[in-house]
């Protein structure tokens, strides 16, 4: 990102969190689902977009971060329950990361997988921090002695958030680390023979990452109110990897989209399915056309809808330069 | 006795884990895919033959034709779905199987709701007196027909000449086009026999369970199996699937009481939860770091 971009995302960003505040209850809610999916997803896309490392951890992830939020919060902390949250995250993702120091691509996959399973569980059975099936009630954010009560004060919370986690990652990977991601997710041999530490590389990838959703996980459970393990089940892992393959692997930008996509598509749906008065199937169309756009997409634009935007763009501008050089 | 009845349920329910590994891993070795919609083809497959049931089929019947209708769409899945990602990425392939997961669980939740869905009976009721140790029909038939099948297809794979094939398609499939073997209609048949596998599993397992749309679970319960067994080895993957079978039973009727017990003597702590079911992948991670090639597999396999 040029400094011209920087200034214009600030910008619309600072904008769009003082707009909030003018939004009915239910484009407020509607605002910050989307920031705190592309802030889950930026993260995610961190790991596997820029490093690789593929995750079906993150759901479990987001749960550790809210149940952290979520007993600090309650025990009276500040913004530090938000800051503990990530710290949480990072630990936890750190954990996760470790087998990936000896395994590569599909079979640190399924290692993950066995994470979420064993995390679901330590949910469920971990009473004193998570109360169990139940779930663990929160109670508001505080930020600075106020309480956050409102919608539109969430949404513009999550969007500066998301503000500083973009201009974050984007910083990050121009830097001698983030350029040590792509290298390791290229050839983690090519990464070595440059002199690349490649489980530090990896490391780094996991507390970074985890950190940012530990924070998502956090806004996560602050806004729904409550932290129950059926919310951070392995669906939600798989709604976060769908959210950056349909919007792009290894783009920001993509993250955001694809957060986008996947948080309004379900709400297009049950407003369509209200309005032709199929209430009851309205779930199950929902899935289904979850399911059918994400084979669609991959199957005809597997680098995503950021790719596809690039595309388009190109091909509207091209004849517009090939006409003036033809005039001119 | 306790210790056998255990160990004979756990047999049972491990052979169909294994039926459901085998797909997993079949196809693996033949399109280097990982396929996260066996769970649904299992479900899929119990759900058709709970449909033709009741459409008055008789039992075996209706088994049969399942399994010809998961075959079916195993064989579309792959020309329809993978066939045209053959470039992408990995995980934008497991990525697109996870999408096949997502909408066959939602054909199956519109046409056939979210309950629990009592199961025809497919075998006698009642049970058989072994010694003293009790099995119903259910879990006998389960158990031993999964077993023989799963022994009848590794015979298949290793003995006939269309098991060569696609063993040759599976190995290398350049020199095997190069022998005249059609690789991409054996990657097929091997989505076919996967799927057709799969559904049966998933009728065994809903004879066990009853049915419902929990049945797709099993795909995820195959993974740590396949880890074990490692992932390209069929007959470590029939081993490791009635190993875990077994595991999980003696977790679920010894471990759990036992520590319990002494968590309710010593802590105030009441309960350990289902840890039947984290057990796998507890033992998942435990092989993956001290050896990721599984039970059976070969070395360097773990590097992709």
């Amino acid at each position: 990102m040029r400094g011209r971009d920087t200034v214009l995302v600030i910008l619309i960003a600072l904008v769009c969190a003082a707009g909030s505040f003018a939004l009915s209850r239910y484009m407020a809610f509607l605002v910050y689902s989307v920031a705190i999916a592309a802030i889950g997803a930026l993260a995610l896309n961190l790991l596997i977009g820029y490093c690789g490392q593929i995750s079906f951890a993150q759901g479990a992830l987001l749960g550790v971060g809210a149940y952290a939020a979520g007993n600090l919060g309650n025990a009276g902390f500040d913004f530090v329950a938000i800051l503990g949250a990530g710290l949480a995250g990072a630990l936890v993702s750190a954990l996760i990361g470790l087998p990936a120091m000896r395994l590569r691509g599909l079979y640190f996959a399924i290692a993950t997988l066995a994470a979420q399973a064993i995390l679901e569980y330590l949910f469920k059975t971990v009473e004193p921090i998570t109360k169990g099936i139940s779930g663990l009630t929160i109670s508001p954010l505080t930020l600075f002695g106020a309480r956050i009560v409102s919608d539109q004060g969430y949404a513009s919370i999550a969007i500066v958030i998301l503000l500083l986690t973009w201009l974050f990652l984007s910083w990050l990977i121009r830097t001698n680390l983030g350029r040590a991601f792509l290298v390791v997710r290229e050839s983690e041999l090519v990464a070595k023979g440059m002199g690349i530490n490649v489980a530090r590389t990896k490391m780094w990838a996991f507390v970074i990452s985890g950190f940012i959703v530990g924070v998502a996980g956090a806004l996560i459970g602050f806004t729904s109110r409550l932290a129950n393990p059926e919310a951070f089940a392995l669906h939600l892992s798989i709604d976060y990897i769908a959210m950056i393959i349909v919007g792009g692997l290894g783009s920001w930008l993509g993250s955001l989209i694809g957060a986008i996509f996947v948080v309004l598509l379900p709400e297009a749906i049950q407003r369509l399915g209200e309005w032709l008065h199929v209430a009851d199937l309205v779930f199950a169309m929902r899935e289904m056309a979850f399911g059918i756009l994400i084979i669609v997409f991959l199957i005809f634009e597997p680098r995503g809808l950021a790719a596809l935007g690039r595309s388009l763009a190109t091909r509207f501008t091209r004849p517009t330069k090939i006409q003036g050089k033809s005039v001119g | 006795m306790f210790f056998i009845q255990l160990l004979s349920a756990g047999i049972a329910t491990g052979s169909i884990y294994a039926l459901i590994a085998i797909g997993i891993v079949l196809i693996y070795k033949c399109s280097g895919v990982v396929n996260f919609a066996q769970g649904a083809y299992a479900m899929v497959g119990a759900y058709v033959t709970y449909a033709l049931t009741k459409l008055g089929f008789p039992a075996l019947v209706a088994v049969l034709a399942s399994m010809m209708v998961l075959a079916a769409l195993g064989i579309a899945t792959e020309r329809l779905v993978l066939r045209p990602m053959l470039r992408a990425p990995v995980v934008a392939v497991m990525m697109a199987t996870l999408g096949i997961l997502i909408f066959a669980k939602a054909i199956c939740l519109a046409i056939w709701g979210p309950d629990q869905i009592a199961f025809p009976k497919i075998f006698p009721e009642g049970s058989i007196n072994l010694g003293g140790i009790f099995m119903t029909y259910n879990y006998v038939a389960a158990g031993v027909l999964s077993a023989t099948l799963c022994a009848a297809f590794l015979a298949f794979y290793q003995f006939t000449s269309l098991g060569l094939m696609q063993r040759c398609a599976a190995d290398n499939s350049r020199a095997a086009l190069a022998i005249g073997i059609h690789v991409s209609n054996q990657v097929s048949i091997a989505w076919g026999m996967s799927a057709a596998l799969a559904g049966l599993g998933g009728t065994l397992l809903a004879t066990l369970n009853g049915l419902s749309l929990g049945l797709e679970a099993i795909g995820l319960v195959a993974f740590p199996v396949i880890v074990l067994g490692g992932l390209t080895s069929l007959g470590g993957a029939f081993v490791a699937g009635i190993l875990l079978g077994v595991l999980e039973a003696f977790t679920d009727g010894l471990l759990t009481p036992a520590i319990e017990d002494f968590l309710r003597a010593y802590t105030n702590v009441y309960s350990v939860g289902a840890l039947q079911q984290v057990v796998p992948y507890a033992l998942l991670v435990l092989m993956l770091l001290v050896r990721p090639q599984g039970i059976f597999g070969r070395r360097g396999t773990e590097r992709i």
